[in-house]
């Protein structure tokens, strides 16, 4: 034993003795957040408005990453695989952009009814970006009887990190106590699995589709900050978009996008 | 002596650099002024001034200090998402963590000091202090003792609940997933090799190992098995099996739907009593046992699946071969057995430690491979050599380093010096492959496993691959995360450049090993300083030396008698 001890000694004092003689990659950069007002209150919004817009790419499209499947093909590898960090469509329409009030403290409810889900056919995150209001659960599907193990790097909320079993067909994640995010999700059984989660205090939050669109409604008249989120694009943090909503009309903001 | 007087000197550098570095400190406002001063003077300079996991000493070190400002912690007694409490950071401080650079400070700090430090490294994390309740632990209770019966439930369980995906089919860390693992930070890592688990970071009694699985290890890709991981949570044994019983037919009848129907209902509220209590909703009594219960069959389970990975490891780390456990080459008449053969079941393996090679460029500051395991035969003309060894990956050269343009390969380069020195004092070469005093080498390499290449070198970039080659008869394989690499040599051959074995003679013996998939390349790579081993001389009962040599002997010396006898008598 105490030879260990003393050649590990050693081998330590080494580490520190030769010095900065090589320097390993620093880890992922830093993720740039959406902003949250300090607290909303919900209450009946009659006569909302409502704002629309549609977000597009700008800039020499970058061609399309085929994710390395390297386990499990048969489930995993039956379909192509891409990578999500930037999905533009026709007429540069840009998919998975958050839009979001970042100034709201007074609004609608959030819908009860809807059912969160994140599903994982075909080892892969659906929908890529995901959002979850603060204290609602959110349900991990998984049909495609493989091992998953459900990854959230969370650092305001706490960490999540849970095993979902090929028998367990749905797995609804504990509600979370604070506005965070987006916060990766990660399966580190299928590293290349990835997804984000936005756990968010108010319902003034959309993400944008395939054709880009966006749409938030049942917004009481006034004047707002409109920011947005994207992946690979970053955020209007800074400088956001100044929105106007009347009663019962629609306001119109589009946004273009280039990459970070 | 050497040895200590090294140690000494490296000492004296370290405690130069503590002391640069407490000149540098910043003055922190800080509730305990010890516990601070310990913390700079100890501990910041890996862990950063700071507690970002960034000190002078950080850059070369995997698994990296923690970054303390993230409230992550690997080693808790507590449940998955919940902070470690006092008492596991105490611990984890006076132990330190095997397989990383973290030391253990029970010698270096008095208790009082590493409470005080616990104290201080808590400041570095709001969390500590924003939490209401106190981190909730995972209950030890109904422990099951270790029985063949229970491993054996236990290993259903690692291949149910998918440990296998990372730990591999009998748990040496080579898993289909062990290869893309990343940690919270972003380093690549690599999950446990459950058959050394005198590396594992918070120990490896049963209990330690129960606690790790079901909290998880927050900062790595280890996740927490807990309630719903587990198959039918909510269910008891009997129910479970039924429902699998129902799950399996190809039609249900309308009884059996319900049936399945109320397993499910019964499923659905044991997971939302534990989203209550995750969420920190009160549970009423009732519904408190009702977890309980359902919890119970998860603890259960759990021992058992504790009880199997406690039997994949040794109860301890074997003795490294010196003293008593030297590598002792055993006699056997007639053929040496092959690789596959049986006949090394009777053998005990002997344990080289191996470490990382820091003294030449490139280095490697964190190695993969921990040993290698050798056994040995030898008859009168051959020997034959056994090594296995761990290695995560199985890596043959198709990818190539970027830095020096060559192939990583996994590899295992076996050194012995030229000629043995005369005598326990007399110099030996120096340990990384020769010097002024030649090495004799077996150089073994993953893409081509029925080869090994006979070099002679004077310094680890002063290599010669011999002329004469073919001396050597070899045969490699990999299985589930191991190499086994079987080597036969006549004793004596007729090469100078060759070492020549006989009975009875200790040989210095070392070792350099690579791990392709770990960057191992040219001088990156783990090495072992000299061992020695010994062709076991046999009871000279059996030799056949000796014996006819005393029997001509006594024979001449009868006829010299019989001559003197002789010549006396006429
Ligand atoms: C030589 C560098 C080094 C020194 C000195 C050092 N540590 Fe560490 N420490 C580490 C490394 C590396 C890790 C992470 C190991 C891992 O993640 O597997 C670590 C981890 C820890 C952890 C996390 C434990 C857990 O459960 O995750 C604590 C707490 C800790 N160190 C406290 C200390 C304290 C207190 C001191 C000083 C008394 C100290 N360390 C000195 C390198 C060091
Ligand atoms: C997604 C991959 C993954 C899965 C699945 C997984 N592990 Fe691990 N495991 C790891 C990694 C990575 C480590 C190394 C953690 C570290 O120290 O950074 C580890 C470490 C361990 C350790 C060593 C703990 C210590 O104190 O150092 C044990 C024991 C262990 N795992 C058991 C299990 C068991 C049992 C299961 C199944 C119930 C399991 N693991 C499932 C990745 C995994």
């Amino acid at each position: 034993m105490k030879t260990y001890l003393l050649a590990g000694f050693a081998l330590l004092l080494a580490c520190c003795y030769v010095g900065n003689a090589f320097a390993a990659d620093s880890g992922a950069g830093e993720v740039e957040m959406l902003v949250f007002p300090d607290s909303y209150s919900a209450a009946s919004v009659s006569n909302g408005g409502t704002i629309s817009g549609v977000v597009t790419f700008e800039g020499d499209l970058p061609e399309m990453k085929k994710l390395e499947i390297t386990k499990d093909q048969a489930v995993c590898g039956a379909t192509d695989k891409y990578d999500e960090s930037l999905v533009v469509g026709e007429g540069n329409a840009l998919k998975n952009t958050i839009v979001y009030l970042i100034d709201i403290s007074k609004g609608k409810d959030f819908d009860k009814a809807t059912k969160l889900e994140i599903d994982q056919k075909g080892c892969k995150f659906s929908p890529h970006v995901q959002i979850v209001p603060v204290g609602v659960r959110v349900t991990m599907l998984n049909t495609d009887k493989v091992n998953h193990n459900v990854h959230i790097f969370s650092s305001i909320n706490k960490p999540v990190n849970k095993q979902q079993t090929k028998n367990r067909r749905k797995m609804p994640l504990a509600g979370v106590k604070k506005a965070e995010g987006p916060v990766a999700v990660k399966c580190d059984i299928h590293g290349w699995m990835s997804a984000w989660i936005a756990y968010v205090p108010h319902p003034y939050f959309a993400v944008t589709n395939e054709k880009g669109e966006f749409t938030l409604e049942g917004v009481p008249a006034g004047t707002y900050k409109l920011g947005y989120w994207h992946e690979a694009c970053g955020t209007n943090s800074d400088s956001p978009a100044s929105v106007t909503v009347e009663a019962g009309s629609t306001a119109t903001q589009n946004f273009t996008l280039k990459l970070k | 002596m050497v040895n200590r007087n090294v140690v000494t000197l490296l000492m004296l550098v370290f405690g130069l650099l503590c002391a640069v570095m407490l000149v540098h400190a910043q003055n922190a406002p800080e509730a305990s002024e010890r516990g601070k001063e310990v913390y700079e003077q100890s501990c910041a300079h890996c862990h950063g001034t700071e507690g970002r996991g960034d000190g002078s000493a950080a850059e070369n070190l995997l698994p990296k200090p923690r970054d303390f400002t993230r409230g992550l912690y690997k080693i808790r007694s507590t449940e998955s998402g919940q902070l470690p409490t006092d008492q596991d950071l105490f611990d984890i401080i006076t132990i330190g963590m095997p397989g990383s650079s973290m030391p253990g400070w029970e010698t270096s700090l008095s208790a009082d000091e590493r409470w005080e430090v616990v104290a201080y490294i808590k400041t570095f994390y709001n969390g500590f202090k924003e939490s209401e309740a106190p981190p909730r632990q995972i209950s030890l209770e109904g422990k099951i003792a270790y029985s063949e019966q229970s491993v054996e439930t236990g290993k259903e369980l690692y291949v149910e609940l998918g440990c296998v995906e990372c730990h591999g089919n009998v748990g040496r860390g080579d898993g289909t997933s062990a290869p893309t693992l990343t940690d919270e930070w972003g380093f690549q890592t690599w999950p446990a090799n459950l058959a050394q688990s005198w590396n594992f970071r918070g120990g490896a009694d049963t209990e330690a190992i129960f606690k790790r699985f079901i909290g998880g290890i927050a900062g790595s890709p280890m996740p927490a098995f807990e309630g719903d991981s587990f198959l039918h949570f909510g269910l008891s044994v009997e129910e479970s099996k039924r429902l699998t019983e129902l799950e399996n037919k190809d039609e249900m009848t309308e009884v059996e739907e319900t049936e399945s129907e109320k397993f499910y209902e019964k499923m659905d509220v044991a997971v939302d009593l534990a989203l209550n209590r995750a969420e920190g909703i009160e549970l009423t009594a009732a519904e408190q046992q009702t977890y309980d219960d359902a919890m119970k069959v998860v603890y259960e389970k759990s021992w058992h699946l504790a009880n199997y990975v406690k039997s994949l490891a040794p109860e301890e780390r074997p003795e490294p071969a010196i003293g008593k456990n030297v590598l002792r080459s055993q006699y056997v008449q007639g053929e040496l057995p092959g690789m596959e053969d049986t006949a090394w079941e009777v053998l005990q393996s002997r344990h080289f430690p191996l470490v990382g090679q820091v003294v030449i460029e490139p280095r490697q500051f964190n190695p993969t491979i921990d040993s290698v395991n050798i056994k040995s035969f030898y008859n009168d003309t051959e020997v034959a050599f056994l090594f296995m060894w761990d290695d995560r990956t199985h890596t043959t050269g198709d990818e190539i380093d970027e830095s020096t343009g060559k192939p990583l390969e996994d590899a295992l380069a076996i050194q012995f010096p030229v000629k043995v020195p005369q005598g326990p004092t007399a110099p030996k070469p120096y340990f990384l492959w020769g010097g002024r005093l030649p090495v004799y080498l077996w150089h073994w390499k993953a893409s081509a496993p029925e080869q090994v290449v006979e070099i002679t070198a004077k310094g680890i970039n002063n290599a010669e691959v011999q002329a004469a080659q073919g001396a050597l008869q070899a045969q490699g394989a990999y299985t589930d995360g191991q190499y086994k690499l079987w080597v036969k040599r006549a004793l004596k051959t007729d090469d100078k450049k060759d070492l020549q074995l006989e009975p009875g003679v200790f040989v210095p013996i070392a070792f350099s090993a690579w791990d392709g998939a770990n960057g191992d390349v040219d001088t990156k790579r783990v090495v072992s300083s000299w061992y020695t081993f010994v062709l076991e001389p046999v009871p000279s009962s059996r030799r056949f030396v000796y014996p006819p040599l005393i029997a001509v002997l006594s024979l001449g010396l009868l006829f010299g008698l019989r001559a003197v006898v002789q010549r006396r008598n006429s």
